[in-house]
């Protein structure tokens, strides 16, 4: 594949450090502004493939690796079963975190507060576990279809 | 009252842009219609009130879509064929 | 064909505007049990200032299980499709 002219790389190059912060604040606040684990992956993911569709092949294949991202769905995945699964004492997906003072244990004021990051025990990880399956997920379909396309290209 | 003058010309620009995205018989630019569509949609989703779909539109239907698309363009052929 | 097609078209559209014209108003629920006490206990039963994620999560973690899935295997069917062709 081509690399695309050079405004269109500066661009992705200027734009993607803030992509990326972007989703990544998504992911950790989840639990106190609109957002969570899907939306921050998908954030991520796009700015990922700002990316693979400015820069040449060679030139992401260093940066990005299939390898890397296979492993990260794979653990994300991994890592929220077993977290609904630690809470199996009480049921299924249950929240044994919570109010329980322990990593993001802290109780919440109700009713309306600014909200503290340190809060609502299993829905950060959890939101963190989804945001890297998702990331890792989207990433490679748009990395599989950039070279599946080129492949295709360069046999005709 | 503004929410709604907005609410109705957003959801006009939707349908005019999505006949333009059939029209064109240049592909690519077909396609950026279409993520013009998923814009738009994810802005109608924010003034309905529902940031987190508006989020996840933004994400997956203006970005991701709009990039496997141009990969399938560039797979494929860019002008459409008279038929 | 063409006048059929026609006809199928304003079928579709009245149908459309009857629709409109009994269609429930935003953001006015009929059943209102399960909204009330998700408003009022998730955030001292989960802790998280957001309710919708504390549904997404929590309450309806089956749902986020589901997807993670779907996910998962839209990837596996993409990297098997694509990854024979890379290679070769």
């Amino acid at each position: 594949m081509r690399e695309m002219s050079r405004i269109v790389r500066t661009v992705s190059h200027i734009m993607f450090p803030f992509v990326i912060m972007f989703g990544f604040y998504l992911v950790v606040h989840g639990h106190l502004t609109p957002g969570g684990g899907f939306q921050g992956g998908a954030i991520i993911a796009s700015g990922l493939a700002l990316l693979i569709v400015a820069y040449s092949r060679s030139r992401v294949k260093k940066v990005v690796k299939k390898e890397v991202l296979t492993t990260i769905e794979s653990s994300g995945l991994l890592m929220f079963i077993g977290l609904a699964f630690l809470g199996i004492g009480a049921t299924f997906f249950y929240n044994f975190l919570a109010n329980s003072g322990i990593i993001f244990g802290d109780s919440v004021a109700y009713g309306i507060n600014p909200g503290n990051l340190n809060t609502a025990g299993t829905l950060p990880l959890m939101s963190i576990a989804v945001g890297l399956e998702v990331l890792a997920g989207l990433s490679i379909i748009i990395l599989m279809l950039a070279i599946g396309s080129l492949a295709g290209e360069g046999s005709r | 009252m503004i929410f709604e003058m907005a609410n109705t010309i957003i959801l006009i620009i939707i349908i005019l842009t999505s006949i333009l995205a059939v029209k064109f018989k240049d592909l690519l630019a077909s396609v950026i219609a279409l993520g013009l569509v998923s814009l738009l949609l994810s802005l109608e989703f924010y003034i309905l009130q529902a940031p987190d779909v508006a989020i996840a539109e933004a994400g997956v239907g203006a970005a991701l879509t709009t990039a496997i698309y141009v990969f399938a363009v560039r797979g494929t052929q860019r002008l459409e064929e008279e038929e | 064909m063409r006048r059929f097609a026609l006809v199928a078209l304003m079928i579709v559209v009245s149908f459309l505007f009857f629709g409109m014209t009994i269609m429930h108003p935003i953001g006015k629920p009929i059943l209102q049990d399960m909204d009330n006490y998700f408003i009022t206990h998730a955030q001292e039963e989960t802790g998280a200032n957001n309710v919708v994620t504390s549904i997404v999560f929590d309450y309806r973690g089956f749902d986020t299980l589901g997807e993670a899935t779907v996910l998962f295997a839209a990837v596996s069917g993409v990297a098997m499709l694509f990854g024979r062709r890379i290679r070769a």
